[in-house]
């Protein structure tokens, strides 16, 4: 029996030993679970061939529980070799001088990039990630075949909205579907309601980070929590426990009309529902009271290099490959992208999503986008989606809200060095 | 002389039993003492990986400023003296029901014990699921009688005790198994007396059964409350101290904290808890001691 038990151990071993065994180093890119990482995937197998680099995908836990996984990996010098990481404040959390290779000594990857996600990367002097996937935006999507149906037109204004999740309602229709059990989801309307913040207060985010603008005393940041309190009526019944799966559902399924939400969730449709469904869905900013509309984009995530592994060359090697042309065609083709991409002098194939072809590139086309706070401003309250919550369902009043979003701030702020007092 | 001799010899034999106490010594002060001394200077500090910088009692004080934190008390409080509550009462009965002349007793006893094998964790989200307001079995049974379906985690005045009530349910077995201890345990000639006198079955329970669990009891109520007190895996699965901050307790107000990279600010929450579990727990403990010795 223990000679039964030694064998089945010594077998045990066998797979894991085997590629260690494996010619040339492999390169280790840890990516979380919300990151669909077929695109990176297909650019990996190409990229075995065009350049000789190996790279091995290991996936990490997303969200907080991942965040720690990664603070305890830099705590412990165990960061693989390349890590996918959120862009703007959250970058700034990781202490990147210490941990990542600073790209501006290889100017032919940081002259690729756009000055937006360029931006997001930036700390200080130094510049440290190429972007993983495409941009997205924090916008609304809708299903039109429920429009069509009910003769609606795209809201121009933040009034006409609330008619349409009323007519929708009405009509039988969940008018506007709350994902509040994701907890994250919770928190786009007020995030991607930033366009409207900066256009009542341009310097909003330069103001905050010295810490002499504030949420409560701003009216145009005020009004971003007045809107969660507006629109409690005409939610799905039990949008306080429906997580993102649900509002996929809801959404492609025709059972809601409008979701407020990532256009990743576009991607997800895609996959769960097939290309006639998603081309049903449209995009919409949220929208101003004024009627001077513009969207909130979400510059992608970063990858970034390790700076104290053993193969950053390789690493270089292969972030300088991902952001090619060749690259990002094998990439779009495999994951139809959620917004442009942030390379510049890239053109997007002709395959795209119709919700980001016509109506978010009309926004771009405009110029009238402005990114998310997160990649503008170093703070952000760590609260801030059981904030959203709150005043989502009633708990707590918009001004209320506001107050406490900057207390929670104030935690961040004392905790990254900033002199608020 | 003799008499010198002798409290020589009483010093060293004094002496050499502590030297049994060294290596348990070492241990507590390695495991034990030091963390606790590091953790209450870390949180006097804003400190991230590789820097701190020292700063007072601002920590604490922020700490206190903590909007959820009045919330997070009172929930803590609710939490820890309703499940305990529930549990000294509950488990109890139970117990007497186990050692009561049943055939499968073995068998129910074995039964009663199994929540406990499960890891809180899956037992969360199970019951997470089972909770659900529209897929969940609870309100599809419900719904059976006609009775409308109740949002048992997202109702924000409900999530708390639907929690709690899980926690119940989970924590009822360990409780049940040292009353079912303290029963067996109690001398049978007590009983026998009780039936001469000619006591009715009520009264046996009362006079006989009920004081002398006391020590079980104790046990009972001090772990529970303890636990109660601490307790996080279920809230963190089920609710994750939502919606918003309606459930949240202070565990969870201090891990939150943790994984937003405030670290000195929840080793300073931290702190406060193991302070306000003392206050708590060491009074009653001294009490309930005391009690069980009076029943002597």
């Amino acid at each position: 029996m223990k000679k039964l038990v030694a064998l089945l151990l010594t077998l045990l071993l066998v797979p894991v030993m085997i590629p260690a065994m494996a010619e040339g180093p492999t390169l280790r890119i840890a990516v979380d679970t919300n990151a669909s990482a077929d695109g990176l995937r297909a650019v990996i197998e190409k990229a075995r061939e065009d350049i000789g680099v190996n790279v091995e995908v290991e996936i990490r836990p997303g969200g907080d529980e991942g965040d720690n996984l990664v603070k305890a990996w830099i705590a412990a010098g165990e960061v693989p070799d390349l890590l996918y990481y959120n862009s703007g404040s959250k970058l700034l959390e990781m202490d990147p001088a210490n941990n990542f290779v600073d790209l501006t000594a290889y100017p032919h990857i940081v002259d690729r990039l756009a000055d937006s996600f360029k931006g997001a990367v930036t700390v200080g002097d130094a510049v440290y990630g190429v972007p993983l996937t495409s941009s997205q935006a924090g916008a609304i999507l809708y299903n039109k075949v429920i429009y069509e149906e009910l003769g609606l037109e795209v809201p121009a204004n933040w009034q006409e909205f609330l008619d349409n999740c009323k007519a929708c309602a009405d009509a039988g229709y969940y008018g506007l579907i709350g994902t509040f059990g994701t907890s994250w989801s919770s928190q786009v309307l007020f995030l991607g309601d930033y366009y409207n913040v900066v256009t009542g207060y341009p310097t909003f985010a330069a103001d905050f980070e010295a810490g002499t603008a504030k949420y409560a005393i701003t009216p145009s940041a005020v009004r971003s929590f007045e809107k969660y309190t507006e629109v409690i009526p005409y939610y799905n019944p039990d949008y306080v426990v429906a997580t993102y799966e649900d509002g996929v559902e809801y959404l492609a399924e025709a059972k809601g009309a409008h979701w407020i939400i990532l256009t990743q969730a576009l991607q997800n449709i895609d996959s769960l529902y097939g290309r006639e469904t998603v081309d049903e869905i449209g995009v919409f900013c949220v929208p101003a009271d004024d009627g001077n509309n513009g969207l909130t984009v979400w510059v992608a995530n970063g990858i970034y290099v390790n700076k104290n592994g053993a193969h950053v060359d390789e690493a270089i090697k292969f972030i300088e490959y991902y952001i090619s042309d060749a690259a990002l065609d094998v990439y779009a083709n495999t994951l139809l992208a959620n917004g442009p991409f942030c390379i510049k002098g890239y053109q997007m194939g002709d395959n795209a999503y119709a919700a980001v072809a016509k109506d978010m590139q009309a926004y771009f086309d405009a110029g009238t986008t402005y990114v998310a706070q997160e990649f503008e401003c170093a703070i952000k309250g760590a609260n801030c989606e059981s904030i959203c919550i709150e005043v989502g369902t009633g708990a707590i009043s918009a001004e209320e809200a506001a107050a406490i979003y900057d207390d929670d701030c104030y935690k961040m702020a004392v905790q990254l060095g900033f002199n608020w007092d | 002389m003799a008499r010198q001799t002798a409290s020589i010899q009483k010093a060293e034999a004094s002496i050499y039993s502590y030297w049994f106490l060294v290596p348990a010594f070492f241990i507590f002060v390695i495991f034990f003492v030091i963390p606790t001394a590091i953790s209450l200077y870390f949180s006097m500090t804003v400190w991230s990986f590789d820097s701190s910088t020292f700063c007072g009692f601002d920590n604490y004080k922020m700490f206190f400023s903590e909007y959820a934190l009045t919330i997070g008390i009172k929930n803590t409080f609710i939490y820890a003296f309703l499940t305990s509550g529930s549990k000294v009462v509950l488990a109890f009965l139970i117990a007497v029901f186990l050692t009561g002349k049943i055939r499968t007793r073995n068998v129910l006893r074995s039964i009663v014990f199994f929540p406990n094998l499960v890891s809180t964790v899956a037992v969360g989200i199970a019951f997470k699921a089972i909770l659900h307001p529209t897929k969940g079995y609870i309100n599809q049974f419900i719904n059976l009688f006609g009775l409308s379906s109740v949002d048992w985690l997202g109702n924000r005045s409900l999530a708390l005790f639907s929690v709690a009530a899980v926690d119940i349910w989970k924590g009822l077995s360990i409780a049940t198994v040292i009353y079912v201890a303290g029963i067996a345990s109690i001398d049978h000639s007590y009983y026998e007396a009780s039936s001469i006198d000619g006591a009715s079955r009520w009264q046996t329970l009362r006079y006989v059964t009920i004081p002398l669990t006391a020590a079980s009891r104790n046990t009972v109520i001090i772990l529970s409350l303890i636990g109660g007190l601490r307790s996080f895996e279920l809230i963190w699965t089920m609710t994750a101290g939502g919606p918003g901050f309606a459930s949240d307790v202070m565990p969870s107000i201090i891990y939150k904290q943790y994984t937003q990279g405030f670290f000195g600010l929840s080793t300073a929450g931290n702190v406060i808890l193991l302070v306000m579990i003392s206050i708590v727990i060491f009074p009653l403990q001294k009490l309930l001691s005391k009690s069980e010795e009076a029943m002597r």
